[in-house]
């Protein structure tokens, strides 16, 4: 983010914010649908995006949080039938209690200890949801969640809900953004390169940590509410620890350490299934293959592949300019 | 409670342990001699066992030859992975990141991969030694024994082979530091793709050794590379002996969680166990001599 | 092999692969005419419901080639468009999405999955598509589906057929062995009907999805001395060790257990097993001895209950559209679709409150010998 900017890049700014408004219009229904589902997945991919890129937590707990947001949007509105904002607020601070509380012991591990720790999480989180049928609806699920009404406007298709969706990214974005430029950001990375360092200069690590972890969880568990609310039926099959791989595929497909590269992640686990699923039964087979060539690649992420060609078109500028 | 059930238990949690303990023992490998980790660790396991069913039952080979084929292949599916994709990213000097997003992507590859090739169906091998063995009305199969026993061979070979011989310690060296290894000769590249040959190696050993007890198919790649990982972190994720350890840990809690809580729980109790034990042993199992390697 | 003919060769593969899957499922017969009439299906091709996608499937496209074959619906081809949710139910959503409102199919067949049935449930019920779906009813949410009909019974169903199977041989003490996710579902049903049946559960051993090992867990079963055991699971796993461990008591399975896939993964433990389903291949009923004969020609393997399910599905939904015609509307192709059949899995009601109508004595009860089904004469008199 820097702090001037030319014209052209608010003029470009502009123009995205056209098209991003009028595309859930110009699209076929399903199409629109996928998009509702991207911002879903960019909010959750935020957190992760977060951890890795700024704190090198990898934090395959996610679909603990993606679930405990969805099921109390569900059980708040379909069995005790409040409104929903009691749905996202309970997901929200239950989600952030538990990170907080886990959070302080699991963030002192390090490395791949703390990556087998937020697993270990997924899988209890995943298991409990299985076994408390009697809360969550086990396989059969909890069915029938409402529709969103906002001012007013029933936020029952895809076109419609696209907007709160993506208007939740764009604020947790700023979340996010204000976090990697304070200097939060600053000891954050300080204690990603060198917690040696960082430990010299008396950060406190452990509640740094932790408060990230908890911006993750609520993150999380926003995206898990107003899943529910899109697909009106919510089961545990969603939010076992596949979902929660299928997060952290996101920072690292598009970029960890830049906020749109999280929405190029997001589009990318939304669309490609999709679009390969037409090619046959072995489409599964040729989205690992992608996954792979993209790794292969472009091994700093979508994003970073874009920003050095960048830099590269504007070095070639200057190099044979005139 | 009877005597009975908990001997059970230790058998089974035993048997588990050591499947466990050799997907972990081959995860734990690669990431010694490469610092990656390798999330298709258990798809070398499908693929081996795979591999030996196919040769057994379409081609008619005999078993001995078919189970030297099925771990060869797996060993030459990693070696060839690593040459193919691993060698490239560590030249541009890729992350952590990149490397996990590479193996998450293969084993996905590779699952999708028997589905469409193999199909849906489990498959059986002919287990080593007819029978069970039957100790106060707990039963144990002969070949979970034969399993046990191989398991504790190959550990034990593993560390010898880390710690006396010139390839073992040359490997060792490499992934310690690059750097001082390439100085006094070391081929520090084809160090790496030796790692993965061992780490598809013992990896397609373990599928081929549990596929008498446990049904190979498309989606058993996933629950064993999640077992191993548990299992090899929880031995220091750079020493074999404390995957073994580890996954013998993981093994037994689980089933002494069925008996001893209840069935209902055992993975809460289970993966709860598992966070504890990380938490009070910030070195793994083995302590500060399992982090050097045992 | 450098990185830009690696990429070369996944860019062929990948065409290759579309030329030669993107081609049509069925062409239409000679005998037909005009565009042809559009019905959709979600099944789970991928992922872990491929043994239920797979069969259904195959259900699905032999209907579709049978029907075309004799004339299609009133001389149009009907076109089966066949969409694989990879066991997902988002992906199922999505899927459904488009078939309702990009390609504006007349009906939905499946899914295969219960939660994906219950997501897509929501786009056809508001959208007033007639839907049958490759499941027993879930949660209390269907009941108001009025359009929404099943081919599978539900899993209060599939508990009653256990009790009575174990009345049947006179086991009072039963012992369960039973999955997270199917066999939970099917526990909460059989548990009010105990009591009625005069049985005891002494035994109830609970294993997660995809568990490699659930030898403890069996062990339990046997030590508290049941007359019979019910395995309650989507999975070899449990049959084996329960042989293994040398449990002797009569064991009755559930139909999720029930596919050539499982028994051939249970080995030698394929055997004592008594199974309350709807079709077995190798002694089929007599109405549906002509539908297992057309599969074994066209495939050259057995069906079993899904793909006869499918089938059924498919001929229910090409009969209502041609009494009503294919221009008729969701609500008329609805009612239509509300009358009593008999079909080759089972006889279906959809009037019936669980939308599904199918009576305990529609179950025949197999029984697994040396790894083969066999066709016991027990039936469940009413």
């Amino acid at each position: 983010m820097t702090s001037s900017r030319p014209l052209s890049s608010y003029v470009t700014l502009g123009l995205a914010l056209v098209v991003w408004a009028i595309l859930p219009f110009v699209v076929p229904r399903h199409v629109a649908d996928l998009l509702v589902f991207t911002g879903i997945y960019t909010i959750a991919g935020l957190g992760i995006g977060l951890l890795l890129g700024h704190c090198g937590i990898v934090n395959l707990a996610q679909a603990t949080f993606y679930g405990i947001g969805a099921y109390a949007s569900a059980y708040c509105t379909v069995m005790l039938h409040l409104p929903a904002l009691t749905g996202f607020a309970l997901g929200a601070a239950l989600s952030m209690a538990l990170a907080w509380l886990i959070g302080r012991p699991i963030l002192r591990l390090t490395g791949y200890f703390l990556a087998l720790g937020t697993l270990a999480l997924s899988a209890i989180a995943s298991a409990l949801f299985f076994e408390w049928d009697w809360l969550t609806g086990g396989t059969l699920g909890i069915g029938g969640i409402p529709k969103l009404d906002l001012l007013g406007f029933a936020l029952d298709r895809p076109s419609r809900y696209y907007f709160l969706v993506w208007i939740v990214a764009f604020a947790c974005m700023a979340v996010a953004a204000n976090l990697v430029d304070s200097r939060t950001g600053l000891m954050l990375r300080a204690m990603r390169d060198s917690s040696t360092a960082a430990a010299a200069l008396s950060v406190d690590l452990q509640s740094l940590r932790t408060r990230v972890f908890v911006v993750c969880a609520l993150f999380g568990s926003l995206a898990g509410s107003l899943f529910a609310h899109h697909a009106s039926f919510v089961s545990t099959q969603s939010f076992t620890v596949d979902r929660s791989i299928n997060f952290l595929l996101i920072p690292v497909i598009g970029g960890a350490t830049s906020i749109p590269g999280i929405v190029v992640g997001a589009l990318f686990i939304t669309f490609l299934p999709e679009f390969l699923s037409k090619l046959g039964d072995f489409h599964q087979i040729l989205f690992g293959l992608a996954l792979v060539a993209v790794v292969v690649l472009v091994p700093d992420g979508l994003m970073g592949a874009l920003g050095r060609l960048r830099k590269r078109r504007v070095a070639a500028g200057n190099g044979h300019g005139g | 409670m009877t005597l009975s059930l908990v001997l059970q238990a230790i058998f089974a949690g035993v048997t588990n342990g050591i499947v466990y303990a050799l997907v972990g023992m081959g995860l734990s490998a690669i990431f010694k001699g490469s610092r990656v980790i390798n999330a298709m660790q258990g798809e070398f396991s499908v693929v081996g066992a795979m591999t030996t069913v196919l040769l057994l039952t379409k081609a008619g080979w005999p078993y001995p030859a078919a189970i030297a084929a099925g771990a060869l292949a797996g060993a030459l599916l990693g070696a060839g992975l690593e040459l193919a994709f691993v060698r490239h990213m560590a030249r541009k000097n890729a992350s952590e990141d990149s490397f996990l997003l590479l193996t998450i992507g293969l084993a996905l590859t590779l699952s999708a991969g028997t589905l469409f090739f193999v199909g849906r169906d489990g498959y059986l091998l002919p287990p080593f030694g007819e029978g069970v063995l039957i100790v106060l009305d707990a039963v144990i199969q002969f070949h979970a024994l034969w399993l046990i026993a191989i398991g504790i061979g190959a550990t034990l070979a593993l560390r010898a082979f880390f710690h006396r011989t010139s390839v073992g310690l040359s490997m060792m060296a490499a992934s310690i530091d690059a750097d001082g290894a390439a100085t006094t000769g070391i081929n520090v590249a084809r160090m790496r793709t030796y790692t993965f040959f061992l780490g598809g190696l013992l990896g397609a050993l373990g599928g081929i050794l549990v596929t008498p007890l446990v049904a190979v198919d498309y989606q058993l790649g996933l629950n064993l590379t999640l077992k191993g990982f548990a299992a090899a972190v929880l031995g220091g994720l750079t020493n074999p002996l404390g995957a073994a350890v580890g996954g013998l840990t993981l093994g037994l809690v689980e089933s002494l969680a069925i008996i001893g809580i209840s069935s209902s729980y055992k993975d809460v109790v289970a993966f709860t166990v598992l966070i504890v034990i990380m938490i009070l042993m910030p070195n793994g199992i083995l302590g500060r001599a399992g982090r050097r390697g045992g | 092999m450098s990185l830009s003919s690696f990429a070369r060769l996944t860019g062929a593969a990948a065409l290759v692969g579309l030329s030669a899957f993107a081609a049509p499922t069925a062409p239409a017969s000679a005998q037909t005419s005009g565009d042809p009439i559009k019905v959709g299906a979600i099944v789970s091709v991928t992922g872990a419901g491929a043994g239920l996608g797979g069969p259904e499937r195959a259900g699905l496209l032999l209907a579709e080639k049978e029907i075309n074959a004799k004339g299609g619906i009133n001389g149009r081809p009907l076109k089966i468009i066949v969409e694989d949710d990879a066991s997902n139910p988002d992906t199922a959503l999505s899927k459904a999405n488009d078939l309702v409102f990009n390609q504006k199919v007349v009906a939905l067949l499946g899914p295969s999955l219960t939660a994906s049935t219950v997501a897509v449930g929501g786009v056809t019920h508001a959208n007033k598509i007639p839907q049958i779906a490759f499941t027993g009813i879930g949660p209390a949410v269907e009941r108001e589906r009025k359009c929404l009909a099943h081919v599978l019974p539900p899993q209060k169903l599939n508990a009653q057929a256990l009790l009575e199977y174990a009345k049947n041989i006179k086991a009072t003490k039963i012992g369960v062995l039973h999955d997270a996710g199917y066999g939970n579902v099917v526990l909460a049903e059989l548990k009010p009907m105990v009591d009625k049946y005069g049985v005891k559960l002494v035994a109830i051993e609970k294993f997660e999805i995809g568990a490699t090992d659930t030898t403890t867990q069996a062990a339990k079963v046997k030590a508290s001395q049941p007359d019979a055991i019910f395995i309650i699971a989507t999975s070899a796993t449990p049959f084996r060790n329960i042989k293994q461990i040398q449990a002797t008591q009569p064991i009755v399975a559930a139909i999720g257990s029930s596919s050539y896939d499982y028994v051939n993964a249970m080995g030698p433990a394929a055997d004592n097993i008594v199974i309350p389903e709807f079709l077995v291949g190798e002694d089929p009923l007599p109405h549906q001895k002509a539908f297992v004969e057309l599969f074994k020609q066209t495939y050259n393997s057995t069906p079993k209950n899904y793909e006869a399910a499918a089938y059924d599905a498919a001929n229910i939904i090409a009969a209502a559209i041609k009494k009503v015609g294919p221009d008729a509307g969701g609500e008329k192709l609805c009612a239509a679709m509300k009358t009593p059949y008999s079909g080759v899995l089972a006889n279906y009601d959809f009037s019936a409150d669980d939308m599904t109508g199918i009576p305990v004595g529609s179950y025949i009860y197999s029984k697994l010998v040396g790894g083969k089904y066999t066709r016991t004469p027990f039936r469940v008199t009413q």
